[in-house]
Formats: C-alpha cells, structure tokens, sequence
C-alpha cells in the first residue's frame, strides 16, 4: 500500500498547529494537537477510502491506494489552498549557528536532526522489539500467515495509519524549524517521502534512515551548488538509479 | 474436539466440498486423505476461517466457529499449518517463533519444548526465515502453530515439497507431540506416512467423503489401496 495524501496530512498538521499558536497556546501542546490531528487523519483514511484497498492483494492493492490518496490529497490541497492561502507554520528556533566539529550548524537544524533521529531510534526498537510491533510486521510480511496466528490484519494496518499520520505531522514540525511549512509544500513533502521510501525498500525502517540521510545530502548539495528545482530532478534520478541497481531498496531483501 | 456436519464450501459460489461431516476426538489423529483436487485444501481452509462454508456446521470443544474469521479461530486454541507456510520470510526464525505466541508472551516451557522437537532450528535462530530450506521451514510453521499451545494442530500437508526422509522425520516429530496428547488434524497425498500416524481416517473424493473408519479398516479396503496405494 502507498499512501500519497503524506505531505497533505503533513501541511494540515502544520496549519494546525499554526493556528493553534495564533490562538495563543504554547509551542508544545501546540504540537501535539499537531500530531494528535495527523493520527486522527490516518485513522480517517483508514475508517473511510481505504476500505475498499484493503479487500484487494498485491498489485491492485498498491495501484487503488495511490489512486485514492492522490485523490485525497487533491481535495485537501485545495482545501487549504482556498481556506488558508497564506497560512505559514514557522517554528524558528533563534540564536546564533552552533558549531560542531569546526562546522557551524543551525540551532533549528540540529533540534529537528535530534527529534528525528530519537524518532527513529524509537521506532526501531517499536518495530523490531517489541510484540505490537513484530505483529505489525508480519502483516505486511504475509498477511494470510498473521491471520493464521490469530493477528487481525485490520486493526494492525489501521495502526499502521494512524502512526504513520502522527509521524507525517512530525515532518511537519521539525521541517518547519528549519524552512516555513505551508500550504504549498505538501507535494515535496510527498515527493520527498516517495523517494526516500523506494531508495531506503519498502517497509525498511533502517534502509529509511540511510537514505533519508544520504538523500538529504545530496539534495542540500545539489540545492546550493545547482539550484533547488535542479536538486529535484537530481533526486528523482536517484531513486531510478536506485531502482535500477538495487530493486528492492539500499538495505532490501529479495524475496 | 472438533465435529464437522453438513459442510458445503467453495469458492465464489462453486462448492468444492460437498456436504462433509467427520469428528476429531480429544487426543486423536485423525487424517483426511484424497488424491489432488478432492477438495482436501478447500475443506482445511474452510474449517481454519481463511473461507466461509456456503452451508454446514464447524463445532470446536463445543462452540460454534462456523463462518468465524481465521484471526479469532486461531485464538481459541486450534492452530493451522498450511500447506503454503505463511511464513514471515523477512523475520528471523526467533521472531517467527515469538509471534506464534501472539498477543501472549511466549512461555519458555513451550519454547523449549520447540526448540527440542527441531534444534535445526536453534541452530538458525537469527538466520532469515525465507532463507531456510523446505523441511526447516515446514519445522519452523509447525513450531510457530505450537508457540501458542494449541489443543487442537490442523496439517495441510505436511509432507508438501519435503524429502522423503525430511518428511518422515517431520512425522516423527508429529508423533512426539502426540504422544504428548496433542489432537491432530492432517491432511496427506503421501498416505503412508499418514496411515503410519493416524487412528482414524476419512477419504475424500471429488468433494465428498466417500470412506471412513480406522486406520487398519482403511488399509485393508481394497478400494483405498488401488486408489491411493498404487497397489492392486
């Protein structure tokens, strides 16, 4: 299953929490009403359009649900575009660049590196330790094989939404300490997201991180030495490339 | 331990299996034998959850499970291996075992209970499951089944894509368990393997149950030995 509504529930988080920062509530529960909004959006995805992406296997299954979160997302970047047309989530984090190992870095940069990498690190010990999170796994490993165990796969991809909604709204708000999140940036979001995921191998927590990080680089690079729509392109050939030589992903398995 | 009455079931509307009925006493073996396409998979499917009956009655201790999707009927106690695997391939053999016990924290007596029915697999304990050989995996998806100390083990064909030999030291190992008091539940094409273990069995043929009785009436039926055993 892909999901390409990610950047839109990500931008909807985001106004979220901009709004509720304008109604003078503090940045952390600000925050996580953000999060709160992003799980609650994945739980509605999976409550209503996803339904019918669930009766369906293998191919089809990736196909309708590409269709259907495009669709999605469609809706709410119009939504948003028309409530909130100037609307920016704008988490600056002030004082001057930190310095680390002789290379100056930002304050904001660094505390969404820190949240993310604390994220991950959470998630893999969620994923590969714990019983909950075995149990999701084997649902996206053979789903007919977790039902014979006795794991209902409905409720573990319903979690799978709600926490991948939750984690959406987390880009969210740890990309807006670094750049201004608004309504336009949903499908970079998503773009980025795509890309990460096809290069890292579907569901591969660790192959994530890698290239999370490795495209990260590349993409700063290429955005200062090239040009930021270039750095785009340059990405996407990436990803083909990645394909390409590596099917399955950086860290994938064949099966 | 398991009545079967009236079972009728298939696939978008087409009945593969035709009013079926059998029983599975407490600390039987009970084998279902039949040669390709009589309906053996079908009738298992239908009776783990993985597909609705189109009529009939499925009992288990007494409750009905008729219609009740696999996920539930794999926590009342009656756990199928199929003849597919449905392993987790990506997941080591550790965690292939530990989610057998799901939601339950695996009990270390029934772990090593496992682990001494196949130290095979203690020797793979991190390797991945897609990486194991045919007889190592059909040990891996019959330990998963044991992980949760089911009452009753339902076996599509165990000796599926096995070895002569891995597939006799698969029955060995069935044994053991029942004579540990564990009901089985089997279905096989190689029936003297079955006939080896079983007390009782039934015949399918083209979806309908056309013999039953022990494991010796069976055997000496000359109708099953031309049949099945190629003897004549």
């Amino acid at each position: 299953m892909l999901n390409l509504g990610y950047g839109q529930i990500a931008v909807t988080s985001a106004i979220a929490v901009a709004l509720a920062m304008e109604a003078g509530i503090p940045i952390l529960p600000a925050a996580a009403l953000g999060l709160l909004i992003g799980g609650l959006f994945g739980l509605f995805l999976d409550l209503t359009i996803l339904r019918p992406v669930y009766r369906l296997r293998g191919e089809a299954r990736v196909l309708l649900s590409l269709l259907l979160t495009l669709g999605v997302s469609f809706i709410v970047d119009g939504f948003l575009n028309w409530r909130f047309p100037l609307k920016t989530l704008n988490l600056h984090i002030g004082g001057g660049a930190v310095e680390i190992l002789g290379v100056p870095m930002r304050r904001g940069s660094l505390v969404a590196s820190a949240i993310t990498l604390a994220t991950f690190a959470g998630l893999f010990v969620f994923f590969g330790r714990t019983s909950l999170g075995r149990a999701i796994r084997s649902v996206i490993e053979d789903e007919e094989g977790a039902r014979l165990i006795g794991i209902d796969p409905k409720k573990m991809l319903r979690l799978i939404l709600v926490l991948s909604g939750v984690l959406a709204a987390l880009v969210a708000v740890t990309r807006s300490m670094v750049a201004p999140v608004d309504t336009k940036s949903g499908l970079s979001i998503t773009v980025f997201a795509l890309i990460v995921t096809v290069v890292g191998g579907l569901g591969n927590v660790v192959g994530a991180l890698l290239a999370g990080i490795i495209l990260g680089i590349v993409n700063v690079i290429a955005a200062d030495f090239i040009g930021s729509y270039i750095s785009l392109i340059i990405l996407l050939v990436a990803a083909a490339v990645t394909i390409l030589i590596r099917p399955a992903g950086l860290l994938g398995v064949k099966e | 331990m398991l009545e079967v009455n009236g079972l009728s079931a298939g696939y978008q509307g087409n009945d593969v299996v035709h009013d079926v009925a059998f029983r599975v006493h407490q600390a039987e073996a009970v084998m279902i034998i039949g040669s390709n396409g009589a309906g053996k998979t079908t009738l298992f499917k239908t009776l783990c959850g993985l597909l609705s009956p189109s009529s009939g009655k499925v009992l288990f201790e007494g409750g009905d499970i008729t219609g009740i999707p696999a996920e539930r009927i794999a926590r009342l106690g009656m756990r199928f291996v199929s003849a597919a695997r449905h392993l987790f391939p990506r997941m080591t053999i550790e965690e292939n075992l530990l989610l057998g016990a799901y939601p339950n924290k695996p009990e270390p007596e029934t772990m090593s209970i496992v682990l001494d029915l196949f130290p095979r697999l203690a020797e793979r304990w991190r390797q991945r499951a897609g990486t194991l050989s045919g007889g190592e995996q059909q040990m891996l998806a019959i330990g998963r089944a044991l992980m949760s100390n089911p009452r009753l083990l339902v076996l599509d064909e165990p000796s599926t894509g096995l070895a002569p030999l891995v597939a006799r030291a698969a029955y060995e190992a069935l044994n053991v368990l029942r004579e540990r008091g564990l009901t089985v539940l089997v279905t096989e094409q190689q029936v003297p393997l079955a006939m080896a273990f079983c007390d009782r069995g039934y015949v399918l043929e083209n979806g309908f149950i056309r013999l039953e009785g022990t494991t010796e009436q069976l055997a000496a039926n000359l109708a099953v030995r031309s049949a099945y055993l190629g003897v004549t």
